[in-house]
């Protein structure tokens, strides 16, 4: 009994230190400024940075833009997804 | 046009123009899935799945919503003043994001509808009545969204 507790508290303990990626996906609509300008914003990344970003999304279909706590991730989806940009939330590898 | 005081004015010139405009709210809710669930739906992670439809999606709903009744009502409000001729539509800084989130709910249904893809390579000539309108009436929406991320959001 003692033997599991450990290993169930071991497994959630390496959950919830595996990092998250937030995912920026390619559409056909939103214009190359406003990904750039919402990176700077959401993120508070200086316009090169977001610019270097949004190439990426334009030019190979998605971007990682932050790495991090999976609640802050989560946050940082919302956000994006209420800027209208298609944005997912992946386990790092 | 920019404002001095940082926003954008439109000049109606005739009922077209305001059929025009009040076209963006019109293309904006014709959408076969809502925005807002299509965005959610990104979302497949099985722990996070149930939380995102329960909290995310109705907020991002209500945001998106929220932003197209609130053009809707200053078009309306404009084209009362202006008698339905002439006339200005004024958007302030404060509402730039409302403006451009609705702009980009009519480009998005315009796209799930028609499939323009890039338009720099599609001639309104060669379409036919129903899909030139619409593209035409996404490239107006393009248009103001590019002089709002331009003079205004920036």
């Amino acid at each position: 009994m003692a033997d599991s507790d450990t290993l169930t508290r071991t497994r959630e303990a390496t959950a919830l230190a595996v990092p998250w990626n937030v995912v920026v996906h390619d559409d056909p609509v939103n214009l190359m400024g406003y990904v750039t300008w919402v990176l700077m914003k959401i993120f508070g990344y200086d316009e090169k940075k977001a610019a270097i970003l949004m190439l990426q999304v334009h030019q190979l279909g998605r971007s990682i833009v932050w790495t991090g706590q999976r609640e802050k991730a989560e946050f940082y989806v919302q956000q994006l997804q209420a800027h209208q940009l298609q944005t997912t939330l992946e386990k790092a590898a | 046009m920019p404002t001095l005081d940082g926003g954008l004015r439109i000049d109606a010139e005739d009922p077209r123009d305001w059929q025009l405009l009040k076209s963006i709210t019109h293309d904006a809710v014709a959408g076969d899935e809502k925005l807002a669930q299509r965005l959610g739906n990104l979302i497949t992670d099985e722990e996070l799945a149930p939380d995102w439809r329960e909290y995310v999606i109705p907020d991002l709903e209500e945001g998106f919503s929220s932003a197209v009744l609130h053009v809707t009502t200053s078009i309306a409000a404009a084209r009362l003043e202006s008698g339905g001729g002439p006339g200005p539509l004024w958007i302030t800084r404060d509402e730039a994001f409302h403006w451009y989130s609705a702009l980009n709910q009519a480009r998005l249904a315009l796209e799930d509808r028609f499939h323009f893809g890039p338009g720099e390579w599609i001639d309104p000539a060669d379409l036919p009545p129903l899909r030139r309108a619409a593209f035409l009436r996404s490239q107006f929406d393009c248009a103001i969204q590019g002089l709002l991320l331009e003079h205004v959001l920036r």
